[in-house]
């Protein structure tokens, strides 16, 4: 039941309690006639008498400079303007509103200077019954939203934040149980990932483009990852980059390729890396149904006892078939044969072009005998629209 | 972790009439002790087909509801159950390339509700798997009760016996989880509902995330069962235990708009499959501390 009780407190808490804090803008229109309020009803609680409430100027809001300093500037002004540190859940409401302009909501400094706003020793239970009914309600739930605010951006809190809000609420205040599960799990998902990612993810595209293509190539350990430059070539138009990423064993696929089967270049697909989104395109052809049909065979039913065979009688004892024949690639998928996955600067068709011609100058020269082709059927259209251009050029073959 | 929540409100409007102030209260009523439906109050209202159409569907129904209860009384009577589970083996419990299998799965987004603007779809790819995509957006309608939007779904319909009474899937015999996916890049999170009677257990799920490799390669994740903890309504709970494996009534994967994520996502789903791998001996994966009364779960 506990529990229960527990997300119905926590569902409607934020409600009572999530004034938002006006802006400047919101404060000009109260100041300049108390009447429209009530239509306006960006405090909630207003009524005609809401000329009373005193004028409150964002300082966010107004800020010349985003910065981290301007805003822990902000912060200390506000603590040493009066003793009484009157509105301060008001204040970080605002302040955790604002954080994303000044570029801190990743900074586990700026969210503890905001706690530290709070006056210590003030809201600490004295007896079972505050304890027990969440002394300071609407202080406990700012630090609360200010904690899962910190959860969403993924800031995990440190020791010295459990002393500070000890120090405000004591060992029994809801944001220390907060923390707690917050300290308890965060912890255990951080490194979760099987591809780690660097924190936070470079602004370079370029950077963006080798992440993406050597995650895409841990499928095969074997993988090298190359970022070419288009200016290599002779007569490129584009002049960009291009991260390619191929294993030695799709070089040998590709050697072992039918010549007269074409090659596809298709895309461009996305791929995310955490926030950041990249067109890739990839070098495939359809399966090798033969040698897959030629795998199946190999596998027999085990479950399938209508028939069984009796080893002694009639034929010789079963033998594996094709013990040394050949392996089955982790490029060959059901749906077709990787050879190669490229990110380019411009996702061009030129560059794509410059990518083959590449491919085929650094040790891949079967790629000249072999027809390639353009498949800009992607799940991006309006991109492959973009990508396939004005009919000028002819779209569908190109021996490269 | 992933906190979508739906926060009550109560909304007050002050109207001048005259002197006095008329106080009009538009607050939606919340039981706080008890859940009136499964929906929490989602639930759509559908109109409901004439009494006649109903007729004719009860019988139509019919036909195959005695069908899979003949199916049944033979199996209890055969009493042939699976005893072995031969390690290593995959037992595919969603198999997308099966016929009809997009009638099995329900979609929902935030903006089924109007409380956002996610767009999402399952269909079959071009390799005839499965494909869930769509786009995630955190933008929402501003009225003051959203805080946070952007997810999409995919879960299975309830499992159910003959004579729509409802099932559970029973997959104590297995520890492992085992999806053939291709990914785009982004986590998703499987959901594996375990509703149980009380309105206090409806919205159990046990979580974990699946993390896609993204790329042309199809990826197989396997991830046991002792990894998954209890969450409700999006919220992790304090006292944790292992999920009950033979009350599993729903499965399913989310994707959100979370941290700047807003933007198109694509997961191919091949096979949900299921295993028993003996070298596997963990029953819960995170510890489970004693914790001071009062405090936990409050």
């Amino acid at each position: 039941m506990l529990r229960k009780v527990h997300s119905l407190c926590r569902q409607r808490a934020p409600a009572i309690f999530s004034r938002v804090y006006s802006t400047d803008e919101a404060n000009t229109n109260s100041s300049s006639g108390a009447g429209n309020s009530s239509s306006r009803g960006a405090g909630g609680t207003k009524n005609a008498t809401t000329s009373r409430l005193p004028a409150i100027r964002n300082p966010f809001a107004a800020a010349q400079e985003k910065t981290k300093n301007t805003y822990l500037t902000m912060v200390e002004i506000f603590q040493e303007r009066d003793v009484h540190r009157r509105n301060h859940v008001e204040f970080i409401y605002a302040a955790l509103k604002h954080m994303p302009d000044f570029g801190v909501e990743h900074d586990l400094e700026v969210y503890k200077a905001l706690i530290d706003v709070m006056p210590k020793g003030k809201f600490i239970p004295t007896n079972i019954f505050q304890a027990e009914f969440m002394h300071y309600p609407k202080q406990q739930q700012c630090i609360i939203d200010l904690l899962e605010q910190m959860e969403d951006f993924g800031v995990m809190p440190d020791y010295e934040m459990e002393a500070m809000l000890l120090n405000v609420f004591g060992n029994k205040g809801h944001p220390l149980r907060k923390y707690w599960r917050m300290m308890y799990w965060m912890p255990k998902f951080k490194n979760l990932s099987p591809w780690p990612l660097p924190d936070p993810v470079p602004d370079d595209t370029l950077e963006i483009a080798k992440l993406a293509v050597e995650r895409m190539c841990t499928v095969d350990l074997r993988s090298q990852l190359r970022v070419y430059e288009t200016s290599e070539l002779k007569d490129a138009l584009d002049e960009t980059w291009i991260v390619s990423g191929m294993s030695p064993e799709q070089s040998k696929l590709l050697r072992e390729h039918n010549r007269q089967k074409a090659l596809y270049i298709e895309g461009p697909f996305h791929i995310w890396i955490r926030n950041r989104r990249i067109n890739y395109f990839t070098l495939r052809a359809d399966a090798d149904d033969e040698f897959l049909a030629q795998l199946d065979e190999r596998q027999l039913d085990e479950d399938d006892v209508s028939h069984i065979e009796v080893p002694f009688f009639g034929r010789a004892p079963p033998r594996r078939h094709n013990q040394l024949g050949k392996l089955r690639s982790v490029h060959q998928q059901d749906d077709g044969t990787i050879f190669a996955i490229c990110a380019t600067g411009t996702s061009t068709k030129d560059s794509l072009l410059s990518w083959i011609r590449l491919l085929e100058s650094n040790g891949n020269p079967i790629i000249g005998e072999i027809p390639v082709l353009f498949r800009f059927t992607s799940t991006v259209p309006a991109k492959a629209q973009e990508i396939e251009g004005p009919a000028t050029v002819p779209a569908t073959s190109d021996n490269a | 972790m992933q906190s979508l929540l739906r926060q009550g409100h109560s909304l007050r409007c002050y109207c001048l009439m005259g002197i006095q102030a008329q106080k009009i209260h538009t607050t939606a009523i919340q039981s706080t002790f008890w859940e009136r439906e499964k929906k929490s109050g989602y639930k759509t209202k559908l109109p409901e087909p004439s009494k006649k159409q109903l007729i004719l569907d009860g019988f139509k129904d019919l036909k195959e509801e005695i069908k899979l209860w003949r199916q049944e009384v033979k199996e209890h009577l055969q009493s042939d159950p699976i005893l072995v589970f031969r390690p290593g083996e995959t037992d595919v419990v969603f198999d997308f390339k099966a016929p009809d299998v997009l009638d099995k799965w329900t979609v929902t987004t935030d903006a089924d509700h109007g409380e956002g603007k996610s767009t999402a779809a399952l269909e079959l790819s071009a390799s005839g798997a499965g494909l869930f995509h769509g786009e995630v957006s955190s933008e929402h309608t501003k009225d003051g009760i959203i805080k946070r939007t952007g997810y999409a779904n995919i879960r299975t319909k309830r499992v159910r016996k003959s004579f729509k009474r409802e099932a559970t899937y029973d997959w104590t015999q297995y520890n492992m989880l085992i999806m053939k996916v291709r990914g785009d890049g982004r986590s998703y999170l499987i959901n594996l509902h375990t509703e149980g009677y009380f309105d206090l257990m409806w919205n159990d799920i046990y979580h974990y995330v699946l993390y896609t490799r993204g790329g042309p390669h199809w990826q197989i994740a396997k991830i046991p069962f002792s990894k998954f903890f209890l969450s409700s309504k999006g919220r992790v709970q304090d006292r944790q235990g292992a999920i009950a494996l033979n009350k599993v009534t729903h499965f399913g994967f989310s994707v959100a708009a979370k941290k700047g994520m807003d933007g198109p996502f694509n997961l191919e789903i091949d096979y949900v499959g299921l295993e028993y791998d003996p070298s596997h001996r963990e029953e819960f994966a995170y510890e489970m501390y004693k914790t001071p009364k009062y405090i936990v779960a409050t």
